[in-house]
């Protein structure tokens, strides 16, 4: 390659040389340079040629290229390729090149060579300047080439090229040229060239001038690069100008507008393309809302007694800045409030009235509520900005946790102070408010009740816009993007949207955008996309099956198609689509369903033979078989039935009187009281002994065991002490204990609210059973609840310290085989207190002597001595006596240690003693 | 055991009561060795659980009646943790897969399946098959009524099923098919009163014969019933009179008071409050079919023989309905529309009738 560079700084005599060269060079400026490759070497060498011819023809297929190798052949294609895509193969683009050099060097001829050229500058001066692009660096020796340059641009050929000025012995014939001395005296002339951005890659030329006998002489990927290059500038050129050229269309016409300058300037920035009309045409002025004049007066109404806070404080020096400003805006406003006391003269009154005191308004905070798409972000934003705030929003894009919620709050309430005292102050617009955590909204709370901050919150906003509020807007729009429509279809686009206005607008853009120009009727009610997915409440849906469609009233207008539509609606067809529609565009069908069910009995029916009900419930019997069939054999093919339902109840019961209408909670309440009735028997049974458990299921507990058990426990007992019971009614009593524990029944004592202590059955089985309206069973009273409770509670220890005994007895007897002889001490009751002498003591503490047993548990007879294990009480008694001692049994005191037990010293005192 | 239902119950077939001859032909299924999957079905309270115990005792000795609880614990595939209560002794296992709810199929392929697949250690000396006892059926699902039928015939050397249920009617053909069904009728009011009447000598009480007979028939012959409503009527007031009132359970009344504001009154507004009724109903755990079928027997005593037919062929539909659905007060409710319309209409003409 640099051998290829070098040339470029040499600019001798080789324009006399190859005169004819640079002639056919001048011409190809304009085209790509094919015909400088009309060279004696073609024979000689076919592959560089099919190379060349390949990239600047373009053309594959005018190669003839017959005896070239295959490898050869190949080669151009991947070429070929390169040239359309830059970027695509250099591998393939680096073989290509290889088999360039290679017939390079093996056959050029020495006068294209850089070292001929190298012996030839030095016999003949010559002079070069090359200028980098960034700064041009001059050179002006004779001996030394600069060819910074040169070397950039071959290395980076897309860069903006480099003008190369040839120094010329006689001065150009044709156009300006600079005259320069160099140090030894020779004059050159330097032409001056437009170096325009098209003609910047000449170096090539410069190649082909020396290849002149016909070799290739710049490499093709150079040549191949600019190609590209030179399309894609001229691609983009061209997008540019057609940019331009369709903004200046449409400049014009927004300056007509009350667009402002900057959004002008924007527009004109940004592509047609890009941007939606919504946001386009979205107002930036106060005067530009369309909502409610009412609403936006009460908001800044509202955002504008904070300034006697806000800006009355922090901007001590200018009070008057922030008050002049509204004035000004509402002058005419003003003006109407003065002369006609409207209703929003009055709520602005009511709210400077209400100023707390630090004349601060009553209200913290602004509501804005309302359906989508009327424009209540808008207005807050624009209201905020023109009463001179710093709009902060927060909006369900951001994520909304309490912490973070109240990070964001505090950096929009207190970074004020930190900023200079030019800075707006925040006001802050919290958007989307419905969907955020109840967490959040409590933080919100929390920092209104302790700062006296500024903020304006916004949620949505309700603001009943008249529909002819817009249509000038909607009118102006269109004409504005050339298409052509009349007020009759634009009304019928509101209505269709719903009076959403950025529905509205949407759907004109896609008309727009589909290459409609012209808007009528037909085409609104055609198209699908301005219908917005109506997703209704449930409470209006409800509403809707069950109120007639109103006769609306007659529109100023008078077009026929609203006429139309308004007969439409009130015939069956056009009825059982609009609820079908409804009914299938809520999701919550099974919630919608329910509502039906608890509502249409409370409906004025006129309806004396009851049919219209009886329908009405077949239909639901048979949603509910269709929906088991969804649900069970996942047929979801079926769940396009279900809304008809909806729409039968409209046919049968809907009546032209506004309904009432509850929210349905019977279903939930049923089921929630389903499930405390299941859980109280389930915890009955969990306890109860597996002999009855297996007996009794949870069907039958209910149906018929339940309620005659309760009747069961409530015996007839005196209230009176149970030991004054007769041996009856201690047995009674015993034997309700016994049915008690056996069905896991209890008393447990509960307070009332009203502060009454009772006892209630745990598990509250009672709730079962019992239904309302029924005379009340006979209770047990207070005292006998008691009672049973105490006595269960007893029992239930005793028969567990049963079961213990039973169970260490048994291992017992297992271990020593001797159950005979164990059973009667373990009965024994413990010793009396006057028992507590030393000798009895002694007597039982005597070790027993345990018959030895094998590992098998067989008694081990002993050889030498009799068996042991005989030994009575009388035997035990004289074997303690005579281990111990007499002496000590017979002494007035003893002690006996008593692990734990501080009184272990005893003393047997008599009453003699102490008279 | 305190309880008179619990107290006096036959652990034998030899000490059966009643349906003597069925008691014997079960004695000889057991004795000849073959013994095959059983159904037993018949309407609550007729004994068919009793029955069933004593066969088991039959088969395998008084080692049955020693029974324990389990707290079981299935996977389903889900990885659902399904947790389920069986009573078992050392022969049998007695299940309820109604309890596991929808995923009943789980509880039968894998608990059933691990207890059929372990066989009898001592097979000489004891019979080579245990038992499973599967209660309440026919609240199975069709899934694990349909899981039931392979393993019925697979595990056939290890296990045999006894399935229990009220009605044949929700079982499957296939299973029937398996197994010997086995009907245990309701015993006829004598044979209630004589068992009331054995039941109270043997507690050292006299009960006189037409209390005997009234408890009998106020209980339908459901012999749980009965024996329950005469203890209570003993708690009640001892030494018996004849003509002593016999308590009832609460939702019969409550069911009755509903069909007679059926009667009195159509109107929506009626028919609202009758909702209120259902639900009330409904919330207490009383199946919807036995809400169907009290009403229907009190509404049937209230009107015109002329409307009976109609009305229980109203009934059957609405109560087919309630098995497909599954919103039992919507089925009801319709039921209950429907009975006041076709009554109103009957009478309104009844008494055009009669002005003209």
């Amino acid at each position: 390659m640099d051998e290829y560079d070098e040339m470029y700084g040499i600019e001798d005599d080789f324009e006399q040389q190859f005169a004819d060269e640079l002639e056919v060079m001048a011409e190809m400026e304009l085209e790509p340079p094919h015909p400088a490759r009309v060279s004696g070497f073609r024979s000689k060498m076919p592959a560089p040629q099919t190379f060349e011819d390949a990239i600047t023809s373009g053309d594959l297929a005018s190669k003839t290229a017959g005896a070239a190798a295959l490898s050869k052949t190949l080669g151009p294609s991947c070429d070929e390729e390169e040239s359309l895509t830059p970027k695509a193969k250099k591998r393939k683009h680096d073989v290509a090149k290889k088999l360039h050099f290679d017939a390079l060097q093996d056959d050029i001829t020495p006068p294209s060579s850089p070292e001929v050229y190298g012996n030839s500058e030095g016999t003949r001066p010559g002079f070069t300047l090359s200028l980098s692009p960034d700064g041009p660096p001059v050179a002006m020796t004779a001996s030394v080439l600069d060819i910074s340059g040169l070397a950039t641009l071959q290395e980076s050929p897309k860069r903006v090229p480099t003008a190369v000025c040839r120094a010329r012995k006689r001065p150009p014939a044709t156009g300006d040229y600079i005259t320069v001395t160099d140090s030894m005296g020779n004059r050159v002339y330097l032409s001056k060239k437009e170096d325009d951005d098209n003609k910047a890659p000449d170096p090539r030329f410069f190649r082909n001038s020396q290849n002149a006998l016909g070799l290739l002489a710049v490499p093709i990927e150079v040549l191949k690069e600019q190609v590209a290059d030179r399309r894609h500038r001229q691609l983009v050129e061209d997008s540019q100008r057609l940019t331009e050229l369709l903004n200046r269309g449409v400049d014009p016409e927004l300056l007509l507008d009350e667009v402002t300058e900057e959004e002008d300037g924007e527009t004109a920035d940004e592509g047609v393309c890009s941007r939606l009309w919504v946001d386009r045409f979205a107002p930036q002025h106060y005067i530009e809302l369309l909502s409610d004049d009412f609403t936006n007066r009460c908001l800044l109404k509202w955002l504008k007694l904070w300034d006697m806070v806000v800006f009355g404080r922090e901007r001590k020096p200018r009070p008057p800045a922030p008050e002049a400003r509204p004035t000004a805006a509402n002058a005419q406003n003003q003006n109407q409030a003065q002369r006609f006391k409207t209703k929003s003269q009055i709520t602005e009154e009511i709210l400077e009235a209400e100023l707390d005191q630090y004349k601060r308004p009553k209200f913290k905070v602004a509501l804005l509520s309302g359906p989508p798409g009327l424009g209540k972000t808008t207005l807050a934003h624009i209201i905020a900005r023109h009463a001179g705030y710093n709009v902060v929003e927060i909006n369900a894009s951001d994520d909304r946790s309490a912490e973070l919620f109240q990070k964001r709050i505090d950096t929009a309430t207190q970074m004020q102070s930190v900023l200079g005292a030019n800075e707006k102050p925040n006001c802050l617009v919290i958007d989307e408010i419905d969907g955020a955590p109840s967490a959040a909204i409590g933080v919100l709370l929390a920092t209104l009740s302790r700062k006296d901050s500024r903020e304006g919150e916004e949620s949505a906003a309700l603001l009943p816009i008249c529909i002819f509020d817009r249509l000038p807007l909607l009118l102006v729009m269109p004409q504005r993007q050339g298409m052509k429509t009349d007020t009759g279809s634009l009304v019928a686009l509101c209505e269709k949207t719903d009076n959403d206005i950025r529905a509205c607008i949407n759907t004109l853009q896609f008309l727009h955008g589909r290459g409609q120009k012209q808007l009528d009727q037909r085409v609104v009610s055609s198209v699908c996309v301005g219908l917005k997915d109506q997703n209704k409440g449930l409470f209006s849906l409800w509403q809707e099956i069950f109120q007639l469609p109103r006769l609306k009233r007659k529109r100023i207008g008078g077009d026929v198609f609203g006429a139309l539509e308004e007969a439409g609606l009130k015939d069956g067809a056009q009825r059982l689509q609009h609820i079908l529609h409804l009914a299938s565009s809520n999701g919550e069908h099974e919630k919608l369903i329910q509502g039906l069910f608890d509502n249409f009995l409370a409906m004025k029916l006129k309806d004396p033979g009851l049919a219209g009900v009886c329908a009405g419930l077949d239909w639901l019997c048979f949603s509910d078989h269709v929906n088991e069939c969804v649900l069970h054999g996942q047929n979801y093919s079926l769940m396009r039935y279900l809304p008809f339902l909806p729409a039968a109840f409209h046919f049968l019961f809907a009546a032209n009187s506004v309904p009432r209408i509850s929210y349905p909670n019977s279903h939930y309440e049923a089921l929630t009281k389903t499930q405390h009735t299941k859980n109280a028997v389930v915890a009955m049974l969990a306890e109860i002994p597996p002999t009855i458990r297996s007996r009794v299921c949870q069907n039958n507990l209910c149906l018929e065991v339940l309620s005659l058990l309760l009747e069961l426990i409530c015996p007839k007992l005196r209230p009176v002490n149970p030991q004054l019971y007769s041996t009856r009614e201690k047995q009674q009593l015993c034997e309700l204990i016994d049915n008690m524990i056996s069905y896991n029944l209890t008393y447990r004592q509960d307070r009332t609210p009203e502060g009454q202590y009772t006892y209630v059955l745990e598990p509250n089985v009672e709730d079962v059973v019992r239904f309302p309206g029924l005379p009340p069973r006979r209770q047990l009273t207070y005292q006998v609840k008691q009672l049973i409770a105490r006595e269960t509670e007893l029992e239930r220890m005793r028969r567990v310290e049963r079961a213990q005994q039973n169970r260490n007895q048994r291992v017992e007897t297992h271990s020593t085989g001797h159950s005979e002889v164990k059973r009667p001490e373990v009965k024994k009751p413990p010793a009396r207190n006057h028992h507590h002498r030393l000798e009895n003591i002694v007597k039982q503490a005597v070790v027993e002597n345990k018959p030895e047993l094998d590992f098998f548990g067989r008694a081990v007879i002993p050889k030498e001595k009799p068996a042991v294990n005989s030994a009575t009480g009388e035997d035990a008694k004289l074997s303690g006596t005579l281990q111990i001692g007499k002496a000590v049994g017979k002494s007035d005191v003893w002690f006996r240690f008593n692990e734990g037990v501080s009184n272990a010293v005893r003393r047997s005192v008599y009453i003699r003693e102490l008279l | 055991m305190s309880l008179w239902v619990d107290k006096y119950r036959p652990t034998s077939l030899a000490k059966l009561d009643y349906h003597k001859d069925q008691a014997n032909q079960l004695r000889n299924l057991v004795q000849c060795g073959d013994f095959p999957h059983l159904l037993v079905y018949g309407p609550s309270g007729a004994g068919k659980k009793t029955r069933i115990m004593c066969v088991l005792r039959e088969l395998y000795g008084a080692g049955v009646e020693k029974l324990r609880i389990e707290h079981q614990s299935v996977t389903a595939p889900s990885k659902k943790k399904i947790e389920i209560n069986t009573i078992a002794s050392n022969y049998h296992l007695e299940v309820n897969p109604g309890d596991a709810g929808n995923s009943d199929r789980v509880v039968i392929q894998e608990l059933i399946k691990t207890v059929a697949q372990s066989q009898q250690i001592q097979s000489s000396t004891q019979r080579e098959f245990k038992v499973v006892l599967l209660t309440e059926v026919d609240r199975l699902t069709k899934d694990a009524q349909h899981a039931l039928r392979r393993t019925m015939e697979k595990y056939m050397a290890t296990c045999r099923l006894v399935l229990c249920c009220n009605s044949t009617s929700k079982v499957i053909a296939p299973i029937r098919s398996r197994c010997l069904a086995v009907r245990v009728p309701l015993p006829s009011v004598e044979e209630v009163c004589s068992v009331l009447t054995g039941v109270c000598r043997k507690e050292g009480l006299l009960l006189p014969p037409e209390l005997a007979k009234q408890i009998a028939e106020k209980s339908g012959r459901n012999l749980r019933r009965a024996l329950l409503m005469c203890e209570a009527c003993r708690v009640q007031q001892y030494p018996f009179s004849a003509d002593q009132d016999i308590p009832e359970t609460d939702w019969e009344v409550y069911l009755r008071e509903t069909a007679n504001a059926i009667v009195s009154q159509q109107s929506p507004q009626r028919l609202m409050e009758v909702r209120t009724r259902l639900y009330e109903l409904l919330t207490h755990c009383i199946p919807p079919e036995i809400i169907i079928k009290g009403l229907v027997t009190e509404l049937l005593g209230n009107c015109d023989g002329h409307l009976k037919a109609e009305v229980a062929q109203m009934a059957a539909y609405y109560e087919h309905r309630l098995q497909l659905g599954s919103k039992a007060i919507y089925h009801l409710e319709a039921f209950v529309a429907k009975f006041m319309a076709i009554y109103k209409k009957f009478m309104e003409d009844g008494l055009d009738n009669f002005m003209f």
